[in-house]
């Protein structure tokens, strides 16, 4: 997986020089998402969306084992000020929360790593980005990606899938518990209720 | 003979030089009189050697062999490595043997051994399985050619493509799956599967929902009561002619279905009854089709991939986030271009389309260059009540479909070839001739040397019965539904009714016994999206398909009724749905309740979530409570209710 990862150099919101694989994902997990600072649309919302579920649910995990990455989509327009400003504008300057620009062409190279649809059409326009989180964990070597508008169970759920891989015995034991609630909920409601 | 290891946990991986090699078809006498396929796998193995295979029995069972994890390759290649046309024979996945399954399956899951956590299996005590399988999940190497090195696979029991369930209606079967997959792997595949049998009428339970995946080190147990639809209805084992022959079965796991199944998880299913009994002994009832697996019947399960040599001696199937769409090898069987003898006689090929997503487009060519009749007798499975001969356009098999069919080969002289053309060229990168006038080596996908029948091989069937089954009673729906599939919203994503796919959240509930008409509205106005609809666990009928025009606004300038084609005339369970299509369909949910899936099979999309759940309920409250759920969720995110006050009260319309 490592050999997928571009390894360009990249500047933070707080104007450091990242390496983007050595120093932002090497043996971390981590959430990558794209943005840039004068989106209108979603992006906002999608920020939004994480600063809540960092209040509400990672608080404790962010910047210790799990940490969140944006990318600037307009690197030729977001300086390392300008992601700061935009961070601030959204609360979103917090411990393990890094914004970044950089080159174009690594920019790019990044979106077609992470978020192609292997479709030329949509790849090659920004506009068409999916806004997927994509969430790396480097030393298990597993992807996934993420809906950040789903419940926050959903989310949660995601990110807890790309955690190290548990033991068998605990894994067995999780099973267990899932299936205790797949009973009661029969016989309480007569159906799943929880899914 | 040892057959797969169960209860154990490092699963039954074989290394593929073995597969490969052992399974070229050797036909010779006395292979096939010991190994004549009667319905049921356990007739077939008689003796040490499987018989009609040729096979070796230690193919089962053995200590594993894990093969090294793939090295991937870091940039895409430009093109496979140059393969050697027809120098393969055309491999035929093995029969899965029944065994004895250790601990033996319980109605309820056995989470203490092991077995993933799911509802108890409803169909159970009506119909008890008698026959058990064991298919274990592990990494295999697999040679794709002769002049390419082994590439690392995921399969089942080490087999690429998996081994062929043969099963009978009324015989119910239970699949033991085991997960034996590496926990720590270098793919963007993920360990962890939920296996689906497309398109069985299955409990939900044992149905493979994208969501009920389990991870490796567990095992699940799928049920299959092997019933007609409309069991509640008819009784006994349900309406025979909502009979269903060709399935297959794969990994749905949500989000990974795409590269799970690139690398191999999927293989065939079959089911017989009197009409179609697996042999061609005149018995009455049979429709005495071409008949014996591996010989006359001949499963063709279509794949494609891009492959990259490797530093570690292996050439290993290019995969990046997501699998590439730009594929370059089409494989047969597990084979690239190979080639098969047939006899001046019917055959019956299985076609399927495992995609990921490359969508085929067949013909038949002969050695003179022009194209040659296909009849086409069954489509998703189901048998056509009236068969129809493909003998001047292609045949269009989005990914995920069947087609049956039969080609009569003693139209053509012994010692002259056929070829299976595909209208997308693949790369071959060895200068050959054109081996029919205007066919280009790439766009063949396998070759047929003709040969005259010898005096052991089965004689042909009689001719193809101009009828094969009466259609089920017309439906007549109880409501109307749209699913619209749209590329819009903020972010810009594919959604169905305005959603991506939550295995937490259902979209859309049914009364167990009701139908409905489905709209499938492909509404992405920018674009030429074609989604190949699949719905679960029941088939549908197509009742007319149209199509808008719009013009460079998006306004509506007409809306053109699209004649429907042969193949969509019967029941069918993938909906080829271009832009601006739109599908009307009827659907009748019977016999099973819980959670079902639809979904666009192009997997690609599916992992970018255009899927979305719907329920099957058992009562009138559990619908109103769902129904009242869902429209309040969408009320929340800003969509449009799904549902009419009456709906929501609990009556049908």
């Amino acid at each position: 997986m490592a050999t997928l990862i571009p390894n360009a150099l990249f500047r933070t919101h707080e104007n450091e020089e990242v390496r983007f694989y050595d120093d932002i994902i090497k043996g971390k997990q981590v959430m990558v998402m794209m943005m840039y600072a004068n989106c209108e649309n979603f992006c906002p919302l999608a920020t939004k969306r994480m600063v809540d579920l960092h209040h509400q649910a990672l608080a404790h995990r962010i910047g210790k084992d799990l940490f969140m990455v944006n990318v600037s989509l307009k690197p030729e327009e977001d300086d390392p000020a300008a992601l700061e400003a935009y961070a601030q504008m959204h609360h979103a300057l917090l411990p393990g929360w890094t914004f970044l620009t950089g080159d174009r062409y690594d920019v790019d190279t990044l979106r077609y790593r992470f978020f192609s649809h292997d479709h030329i059409g949509l790849d090659e326009d920004p506009e068409q980005h999916a806004g997927l989180m994509k969430i790396i964990n480097d030393p298990a070597g597993r992807w996934f990606h993420a809906d950040v508008f789903a419940s926050t169970r959903t989310v949660l759920e995601h990110i807890q899938w790309s955690d190290p891989p548990k033991p068998l015995a605990e894994r067995l034991e999780e099973n267990r518990k899932l299936q205790e609630r797949i009973d009661r909920d029969r016989a309480v409601y007569g159906f799943r209720k929880i899914a | 003979m040892s057959q797969p290891e169960p209860g154990g946990e490092s699963g039954g991986a074989q290394s593929a030089h073995e597969a490969g090699d052992a399974q070229s078809l050797r036909i010779d006498r006395r292979t096939l009189v010991k190994g004549t396929v009667i319905a049921g796998a356990a007739a077939v193995i008689t003796s040490k050697k499987t018989a009609v295979f040729g096979q070796s029995a230690q193919s089962f069972g053995g200590s594993p062999s894990t093969p090294a994890p793939p090295a991937l390759c870091a940039t895409r290649p430009a093109n496979s490595p140059a393969t050697t046309p027809f120098v393969d024979d055309l491999p035929i996945p093995l029969p899965a043997l029944p065994t004895l399954l250790s601990p033996f399956p319980t109605k309820a899951a056995n989470t203490n051994a092991g077995e993933a956590a799911r509802d108890a299996h409803q169909a159970w005590d009506a119909f008890p399985p008698l026959l058990f399988y064991h298919s274990i999940a592990a990494p295999s190497l697999h040679k794709f050619h002769r002049d390419l090195s082994p590439t690392y696979l995921w399969t089942f029991n080490g087999r690429y493509p998996g081994q062929t369930f043969l099963g009978h209606y009324g015989l119910p079967s239970l699949v033991r799956f085991r997960n034996s997959l590496p926990i720590d792997h270098p793919v963007p595949a993920i360990p962890e599967i939920s296996i689906h049998m497309h398109n069985g009428h299955t409990p939900s339970e044992s149905d493979g929902f994208a969501g009920d995946f389990f991870g490796a080190g567990l095992w699940k147990d799928n049920h299959y009561p092997n019933v007609y639809a409309g069991v509640d209805q008819f009784g006994g084992l349900g309406d025979p002619r909502e009979a269903m022959r060709s399935f297959w079965y794969h990994d749905h796991r949500a989000e990974f279905t795409a590269p799970n199944n690139y690398l191999g998880l999927n293989g065939q299913f079959i089911l017989y009854d009197s009409k179609d009994p697996g042999h061609e002994l005149p018995l009455p009832g049979s429709l005495r089709l071409p008949a014996y697996y591996g010989v006359t019947d001949i499963p063709l399960q279509l794949h494609a991939i891009l492959f990259c040599p490797t530093a570690n001696g292996r050439t290993e199937a290019f995969i990046e986030a997501a699998v590439p769409a730009q594929v370059d090898k089409w494989i047969i069987n597990g084979k690239i271009q190979p080639k098969l003898t047939v006899r001046r006689r019917k055959y019956r090929f299985r076609i399927l389309n495992t995609g990921p997503a490359k969508e085929w487009n067949i013909s038949l060519i002969g050695s003179d260059g022009l194209q040659k009749p296909m009849t086409v007798v069954a489509v998703d499975g189901n048998f056509v009540q009236n068969p129809f001969v493909v003998n001047n356009r292609t045949l269009n098999i989005p990914v995920a479909t069947r087609y049956d069919i039969i080609i009569d080969f003693s139209q053509f002289a012994a010692g002259t070839s056929v070829y299976l053309r595909e209208a997308q060229a693949q790369f071959v990168g060895v200068p050959t001739a054109d081996p029919a006038p205007n066919l280009p080596i790439g766009n063949v996908a396998m070759r047929f040397d003709v040969v005259n029948r010898e005096l052991w091989f089965p004689a042909d069937t009689p001719s193809i019965p101009n009828q094969l089954t009466a259609m089920p009673d017309p439906i007549v729906p109880d409501n109307t539904f749209t699913w619209r599939f749209t590329r819009d919203g903020d972010p810009l994503r594919f959604r169905i009714n305005g959603q991506v796919f939550d295995h937490n959240r259902v979209d859309h509930a049914v009364l167990k016994g009701s139908s409905e008409e489905w709209v499938l509205a492909n509404d992405v106005i920018a674009g030429n999206w074609t989604h190949p609809v699949h719905i679960h666990f029941e088939e549908g009928r197509i009742v007319s398909r149209s199509h808008t025009n719009r013009d460079t606004d998006g306004n509506i300038v007409s809306v053109d009724n699209v004649p429907l084609l042969p193949e969509e005339l019967g029941r069918r369970d993938v909906y080829r749905l271009p832009a601006q299509d739109r599908l009307v369909i009827r659907m009748r949910f019977r016999d099973f309740v819980g959670r079902y899936l639809i979904h666009c099979h192009q997997m690609n999309h599916e992992d970018d979530f255009m899927m979305v759940r719907w329920d099957i309920v058992e009562t009138v409250e559990e619908l109103t409570r769902k129904r009242r759920e869902i429209d309040e969720r969408r009320m929340l995110a800003g969509l449009p209710p799904q549902y009419g006050e009456d709906a929501k009260k609990g009556r049908l319309v």
